[in-house]
């Protein structure tokens, strides 16, 4: 199966006798890549040929992914080394797709999403068909399920980056200011941020959303409850580290003052741990505002979201699964793909993971 | 060790102070009168009045916070709006013990799953049973919970003999995979690899036509109480799904963390002083690596139970069962305000006094801590 775990590793290049060696190297590479064209097309074939069985058509999906995968891991070997992650890449490549099409909502010819009465003569429940007006099907009320994912990729993205930013900003400035003075800041940062955390986070969010009208401001403003304290004790725990090091003192025997100790020596070293972890922080938002809608207590329709979304369909679930499925899929690869580019932005820059 | 305990629970003092004042100013937030919220724009004056009495509108903030906290720590959470109104105390007692045992199964199971799991893989770092257990851990963890659920749904309640087949087909290659490899085992006689692989294919043979032939239906919504004298396996047949649900987030975070403290104490000298003195594998698993490789699985442990109790609310809602995070959820549309406030006091208080036991408890384990030196 895997072809390429028996090369010889990059660095043979260099080495006497590479002739052989590359040419065989190539030529292996060369026959894996042709699995990826072989792949997209059994997808292709599969997701649009409506007289093949069910059970044919996902394994055709099943079958298609894992060629295509593979393909495309050689052509990126090939061209990168072997340290190349393919799965990174595609988790890159799918987060651009979703923000892409986030943005450009407006102007893609898509179905009615939105409004019901414009979908009044649009057929219900309707089966996904690539190359259809519906391609991945409609919902109770004939609005178009690509449409609503689209419309709801943005509601989730514009909350969770929302929350996320406001996190980073406030929590980021708190816990710094708290780690540089300690003593009495300190104690009350420590305060404010274990009663935040003394609540369970959904349930914390349940009693916010109680009180509030839920709209996509307020549900931000929610969702940041849940960032600001991770993100103050992450920016605390960093600031102790720096706080020791030689440029703060030399910044501080130069007779820097303590604003520009704070925000031009110590936050610029700060904020790098932090955006490394607000990848993480943005996949677990997008899931508690969807848990939110999902209950029917967060955004609500017109507006669709993922959440509200899946909640529309769960009644339906066992005749029609593509209702709650489809925009179930795309979430779910979406929170991975979110978690795998957060684990390797960790990896890259947090200096206590660089460190192990 | 009062020494230890007793600055974390004065440190808990304050903090519940602020929960419960957190919780009180919720009704301050809402746009608004709170007692047009609740009746909607048609109530008469007279409706508004006796809501607003009976919320305690009338009086000043500071004596509301007062009479309210005392009510709260004698037990009197106040009234439900709704009728038929009752008690919220009185709510509280009858769905607490369903979410405590949903919450205690989870972690039973999930603890149970997760230490062979992260034992298996920490001793088989870097291969492919480490590499697939760990995607696997890392696609469950981003599986939002109601889809993880709405997918168990429609393959266990609606697919039921699909799944039975998979499940059996699933036990048959594993019990095929055992057989080979403990005929691969070399050698003629009956050592104990291949004797513990042919007991275990023997087991999961077993088990797997056991379960195909006793295969329940699971039910969609509902749950059946251990007081109600259905018995305990008509509540088994009601927990499965949701505990299966809440448990395999947990057993996905558990194992991979205990996996990697393990890790870092297999490669410790006295583990390797013990293989040289020929212990077996499974004994320097179980119980030269175990214990000193779980503090941080215990702390996690805790936060768990926590997690569960607040994280039953989408469970709870999704599978109809009438627990603390469903009696909060389904009354905030409501606006029935002492039923949110009461049940978010109830779940943040539990929710504290847990992570203070652990705190405890993680002291008491380990000796470090519990001689303040760390």
């Amino acid at each position: 199966m895997e072809a390429s775990d028996s090369h010889p590793p990059q660095g043979t290049r260099a080495l006497g006798g590479r002739a052989v060696r590359l040419g065989r190297h190539v030529a292996n590479h060369n026959a894996v890549i042709l699995l990826l064209p072989l792949g997209l097309g059994i997808i292709l074939i599969g997701a649009v040929d409506s007289s093949l069985s069910d059970q044919l058509r996902w394994l055709m999906a099943l079958v298609g992914w894992a060629a295509a995968f593979l393909g495309f891991r050689a052509i990126g070997r090939l061209n990168w080394g072997n340290d190349f992650d393919p799965g990174l890449w595609l988790a890159v490549g799918w987060v651009a797709i979703v923000v892409l099409a986030a943005v450009f909502a407006d102007i893609l010819p898509l179905a009615e999403a939105v409004d019901t009465v414009k979908a009044l003569t649009e057929p219900s429940r309707k089966r996904p068909e690539l190359f259809s007006r519906h391609p991945l099907g409609t919902d109770n009320q004939g609005l178009d399920i690509l449409g609503g994912v689209i419309y709801g990729a943005r509601i989730s993205l514009q909350v969770s980056l929302l929350a996320v930013t406001v996190g980073i900003i406030v929590g980021g400035i708190a816990g710094t200011v708290a780690g540089y003075f300690r003593g009495i800041p300190d104690m009350i940062f420590g305060f404010i941020t274990d009663s935040l955390l003394a609540f369970p986070p959904l349930v914390l969010l349940l009693a916010v959303v109680a009180a509030i009208n839920p709209t996509v401001w307020t549900i931000s403003l929610a969702l940041a409850l849940l960032g600001i304290p991770t993100m103050g004790r992450l920016a605390r725990a960093n600031t102790l580290t720096f706080a020791q090091r030689e440029f703060v003192l030399a910044a501080r025997s130069l007779g820097a003052s303590r604003r520009r100790i704070i925000f031009r020596e110590l936050i610029p070293n700060v904020v790098r741990p932090l955006l490394s972890y607000a990848f993480l922080i943005v996949a677990l938002l997008i899931v508690a505002e969807a848990s939110l809608s999902f209950l029917n207590v967060g955004i609500s329709r017109p507006t669709p979201t993922w959440g509200n979304m899946i909640a529309a369909g769960q009644e339906k679930v066992k005749d029609h699964p593509h209702m709650v499925f489809v925009p179930g899929i795309v979430m779910f690869v979406t929170v991975y793909s979110i978690n795998r580019i957060g684990d390797a932005a960790r990896q890259r820059w947090d200096p206590r993971e660089a460190s192990l | 060790m009062l020494r230890t305990i007793a600055p974390k629970i004065l440190h808990l003092i304050p903090v519940l102070f602020v929960v419960s004042l957190g919780t009180f100013l919720l009704l301050e937030l809402v746009p608004g009168d709170p007692a047009i919220a609740f009746l909607g724009e048609e109530a008469t004056p007279a409706e508004v009045e006796i809501v607003r009495l009976q919320l305690g509108l009338d009086k000043p903030l500071v004596d509301r916070y007062v009479i309210w906290l005392g009510d709260a720590v004698t037990g009197d959470l106040g009234t439900s709006l709704m009728f038929p109104q009752s008690t919220v105390t009185d709510l509280v007692q009858q769905a607490m013990p369903l979410t405590l045992q949903l919450a205690v199964m989870a972690l039973t199971v999930s603890l149970v799953l997760a230490i062979p799991l992260a034992m298996w893989t920490a001793y088989r770092e870097g291969t492919t049973v480490d590499r697939v257990s760990g995607a696997g851990a890392a696609v469950i963890i981003s599986l939002p919970p109601f889809l993880a659920a709405l997918i168990l749904i429609y393959f266990f309640v609606f697919n039921p003999a699909l799944t039975k087949h998979l499940l059996l087909i699933v036990g048959l290659v594993g019990t095929l995979a055992l057989l080979v490899k403990s005929v691969q085992a070399g050698g003629k006689e009956l050592r104990p690899e291949r004797a513990r692989r042919l007991v275990g294919a023997l087991l999961l043979l077993l088990f797997t036509l056991w379960a195909f032939n006793k295969w329940p239906t699971w039910p969609r919504i509902g749950f059946s109480r251990l007081t109600s004298g259905n018995g305990f396996g008509e509540n088994l047949r009601h927990t499965f799904l949701p505990v299966l649900v809440l448990a395999m987030t947990e057993v996905a975070i558990f194992s991979r963390l205990l996996r990697t403290d393990l890790i870092a104490t297999l490669s410790e000298d006295f583990i390797l002083s013990a293989r040289a003195k020929g212990i077996p594998t499974w004994r320097i698993l179980t119980q030269d690596a175990l214990r000193p490789s779980s503090f941080s699985l215990i702390t996690l442990a805790g936060v768990g139970l926590g997690r569960l109790i607040g994280g039953t609310v989408i469970i709870e809602t999704i599978f109809g069962i009438q627990g603390m995070g469903r009696m909060v959820a389904g009354n905030i549309t409501t606006n029935d305000f002492p039923i949110v406030q009461g049940g978010v006091l109830v779940i943040a208080t539990v929710y504290v006094l847990l992570n203070l036991f652990v705190d405890i408890a993680y002291s008491y384990l380990d000796p470090r801590i519990r001689r303040g030196s760390i």
